[in-house]
This record gives structure tokens, sequence and C-alpha cells, in this order.
């Protein structure tokens, strides 16, 4: 059985629509921007809603649960640099308030993965941000 | 919408090849070229008849290569159309761009190109990075490549509908029965059974190499006008029968599988609703065919087969040659020769004109002599699709 564990990537770009995920990341809390019109969550960031265009944005703390819309495999490594993270999953997650977010699942068995399991977030810490990442829901 | 003001009155009248497959020591920019000259001489019209001169869009220069811009082009072929431009990012806008054109009457002929040395630059279609540092979020979760993001949909389709590498070899071996009639092909005289395509490396679970498009040097340009105007020329007019265009501009994380404002069911409707035709009426189809998946998904979208019923669909026999439903007769981008949209494009043309050799629909044991054909050209990650009903009768 082949093991998927936790590993670093590469530092991401942070813009300045971005920057209050990455500050959320950093202490470890999944911060996503809802509406404060319409109460929608919105993932990726922007500057205004993009259901009903109000600029009026606060952040929420998010529980970190979620399902598992969908997952690829990597086997190729598409960069010399990730050559020895081969195998490594990349997931959309379907997130318990409504927003769905790209992450990776960890620590579980390649054979384990399946659309519309829960999963919960975890936090990687590499140089300078940390990421979400998402475990199986045991 | 009611477009059926613009039913037939437009037409393609000219298709440029260019070798094709593996050519070194050459610009992007030469195979534009070459395919543009190629094409309007097909269509027995001179340069400086092109009126509006539309490229598709350009990955970053490879290999000592410079940029490859609509302005080089209109350059090196020493043009000064009235409209010159270039698709950004992977839009699809060309094909109502061209039929706005020519009906306002600002210009008398649109030709389209593409071109690229991707094969022998050995392009890697990363874009989540540049230079080993991140372009944005993605690579933070090591997703580097266009394929993973179709992989989910795909792995999705698997978990909601049943599908998977069973139903995407028939696809792959479709297609390259299909190359095989053709000499031009990347993959002519190297037949694959389904043993070889599962024998393919994994490349991003669930696709394997095989179920993703090689990369080609070459070009491809078609010459569009307006239906008088190609009544008067040397090739048999192929008319627009009907057009559709949709968008669908979310992440790829965020498209859902069951959504009926996806870009390919949206713009199926409407090319069907303005030809006035039913599915049955369809001769062939030839798909933007990235990977195996985006075929089964475009045949679904555009409602060929019911979700459920994919594997009884989609079978070498059915859309191979002699098949009920012929696909992507050229061999494909998969099999032929990866020039965008008009890989797809092209070959619809080419059959329209019976000028298809062995492959020839109505030539072909078991197939009849096509007069309409279904296009699609497919933008991003399903997000910007254009459809063309294509038709040999005015
Ligand atoms: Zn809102």
């Amino acid at each position: 059985m082949e093991k998927i564990r936790a590993t670093e990537f590469f530092a991401p770009d942070i813009s300045a629509d971005t920057a209050a995920f990455w500050e959320g990341c950093k202490e470890h809390k999944l911060v996503l921007q809802k509406c404060k019109k319409c109460g929608k969550l919105r993932w990726p960031a922007a500057y205004l809603c993009p259901n009903c265009l109000s600029d009026e944005t606060e952040l929420c703390e998010l529980s970190g649960e979620g399902v598992i819309y969908s997952y690829a495999i990597y086997h190729k490594p598409f960069h010399p640099s990730v050559a020895d993270k081969v195998p490594y999953v990349v997931a959309e997650v379907d997130l318990k308030e409504g927003a769905r977010l790209v992450s990776n699942i960890v620590d579980c068995e390649l054979s384990e993965l399946k659309c519309g399991l829960p999963v919960e977030v975890r936090f990687i810490d590499g140089e300078g941000y940390a990421r979400p990442v998402f475990v199986l829901k045991k | 919408m009611d477009l059926s003001h613009l039913k037939n009155k437009i037409a393609i009248v000219g298709v440029g090849y260019t070798p094709q497959g593996k050519i070194p020591g050459r610009t992007a920019a030469s195979f534009h070229i070459e395919a543009v000259r190629n094409a309007i001489e097909d269509a027995g019209i001179t340069k400086d008849d092109i009126g509006a001169l539309i490229v598709y869009r350009h990955f970053d220069a490879i290999a000592g290569d410079y940029e490859t811009t609509a302005f080089t082009i209109g350059e090196q072929l020493g043009v000064s159309p009235a409209i010159i431009s270039q698709e950004h990012q992977c839009t699809r806008g060309w094909l109502f761009n061209s039929i706005g054109l020519l009906n306002s009457g600002l210009v008398n002929y649109v030709v389209i190109s593409y071109g690229d040395n991707a094969r022998s630059g050995k392009r890697s279609y990363v874009k989540e990075l540049s230079g080993g540092k991140a372009t944005d979020e993605l690579a933070a979760y090591g997703d580097l490549s266009t394929m993973a993001k179709y992989a989910m949909l795909a792995r999705r389709a698997m978990d909601t509908y049943g599908t998977g590498p069973d139903v995407w070899k028939e696809i792959s071996v479709a297609q390259r029965r299909w190359a095989q009639l053709n000499p031009i092909a990347a993959m002519h005289g190297k037949p694959l059974d389904y043993e070889g395509y599962y024998a393919a490396n994994m490349v991003v679970d669930p696709l394997r190499l095989l179920d993703a498009t090689p990369s080609s040097d070459g070009g491809r340009a078609i010459v569009l006008t307006t239906a008088e105007r190609a009544k008067m020329l040397k090739n048999p007019p192929v008319y627009i029968r009907g057009i559709g265009s949709a968008n669908r501009p979310v992440s790829p994380f965020k498209l859902d599988l069951e959504d009926d404002r996806n870009a390919a069911t949206v713009s199926s409707r409407m090319a069907f609703e303005m030809a006035g035709i039913e599915h049955k009426d369809v001769d062939a189809c030839e798909l933007y065919d990235c990977f195996t998946y985006t075929v089964e998904a475009t045949l679904r979208d555009y409602g060929f087969f019911k979700p459920s019923e994919v594997k009884e669909f989609i079978t070498a026999e059915r859309l191979g040659p002699g098949g009920e439903l012929p696909v992507n007769t050229s061999g494909g981008m998969l099999s032929e020769a990866y020039y965008m949209g008009l890989t797809p494009v092209a070959e619809a043309v080419m059959q329209l004109m019976g000028r298809c050799g062995d492959r020839q629909l109505g030539k072909v044991p078991g197939s009849k002599t096509p007069e309409i054909i279904v296009c699609s050209d497919n933008g991003g990650v399903f997000q910007s699709h254009a459809t063309l009903v294509l038709s040999r009768e005015d």
C-alpha cells in the first residue's frame, strides 16, 4: 500500500486578494472571505462578491471540516524538485460551510481515497508560510 | 436566443496545413505563416484579401524562440488587415468574432491560425511555476498541470457515472484506428490495442499518458467568408449551419459535473437549435480532445448519450472507422496533431469537401458520405467552448 505523507512544495505567490487567507494559515486558521450582503463564502479570493458584487467583505474562520469533491494523484513529477514527492494527492474539498477549496489529502493510503469522504484540515508549516492540507476523518 | 438569421450565411473555404509531427529547427511563427499561406492558396485568395487575422493563444516562447504575437505573424506575412487579434489565454471567441466581422461588412475574409514548436521545444505546459517560483497559490499544493484539473473532473465522473479507463481506452483505440488511415497523423503506422493503452504510464491518476494529447510541431489555418463569396471560390463551400458559444469562467476546481451552465452544454444547445438539427442528423463529430475524457464529456454534455449509459455508448466500434458515430476521423489531437480547435475544425471541413483520402467518410467501409458534422473547440478547463455545425449544403 502506498502511504501519502505530508510534504512541502513551493511557497505560494500571494496577492492582495489572497493575503488574508495565507495570514490565517500562519496561525493555523482556515479563513475565507464572506460577503456581508448576501452571506456567500468566497474562494478564490477577490475584491467583490461574484454573487451580488458587494464590496462589503468580512473574514470568516471555518471549522475545517468538509468532504472530498474529487481528487487527482500525481504520479509524474512535473518539475524536477517534486521528483521525490510523487505520488501525492491534489484534491477539491467542499467545506461544511459551503465553499470549495483546492488542497492536498495527506496521511492516507491511496486505496482509501474516494469522492465524498469526510475530511478535516491540518496545517503544514513551510518556510515563511503555512498551508492547509486535509486528512481523512476517522 | 434566435440565431437562425445567421444560418448558412458564413462558410469555410480554405484549409492550410504544414509539415507536422517533429520538425526541429523552426520557430512557432514559421508554422503560423506557412499555414496561412497554404490556407489562402487553398481558398484561392491573395494575402491582400485578408481583412481579419485572428491568431490562437500562444504559450510562452521556448527553445530560444521569440514571442509569437499577431503582430509578428502579420509582419511576416506582409499584410495590414483591418482587424488583427489574438485570443488571450484559452478563450474561444474566434468563431463569433469572425461571423460578426463578416456580417458587418467590415471585412471580406477572415483567417484563423495556430502554430507551435511545442514538440521540438519540449514545451512543459506548467504555468503554475516560472523559473522554479510559484506564479499563484496552486504550486503550494504541488498542483503543476492542466492535466490534474481534467483528471479531477474525470475522477468525479468515475464515481458519479461509472466511467473510467475502460471507457477511455475505447476513445484512445478508436482514434488510433482513424490515424492508421491518415498518413500525416503522428500515430500513423503505430496501431494501438487495449493492452497498449493500459501499459501506458499513469501520469495524473486517473489519466494515463495515452489519455493526453502529445505535443506537436506545426500549424493549421482556415479561411472564412460570406456564403455569397464562397460560392465563387474554387473549393466546395462548407457552410456554418449552427454556432454556439459559452463560457463558464470559474476556477476549474469549482466546475461541477452536473451543472446545466457548463459551457459545452450551453454552447451545443445554441448550435443545435440554430442549425435545426437533432443528434440523429449528425454524420460525424470532430471534437476537441486534449484528453480522452474531454471527448466523453463533450459527447455527454452535447446530449449524445445519457450519463448513466456511458459504457454502452462509448465503444471503439461506434466511434472508429465504420462506426455509427465517427469521432475524430483524422486521429484527432490524441493521434494526429495538436493545433487546438483547428485540428477538429480543419478535419470537418476536409471531410465535407471530400478531400480525406483513405479516411474519407463515404469511402471507409460501413460509413456514409457526410452532410452534417459537429465540431467543438474547448478552452481552459471546460471554461470556454464553441460549437460548430458544419454542412455541405446551404
Ligand atoms: Zn454577495
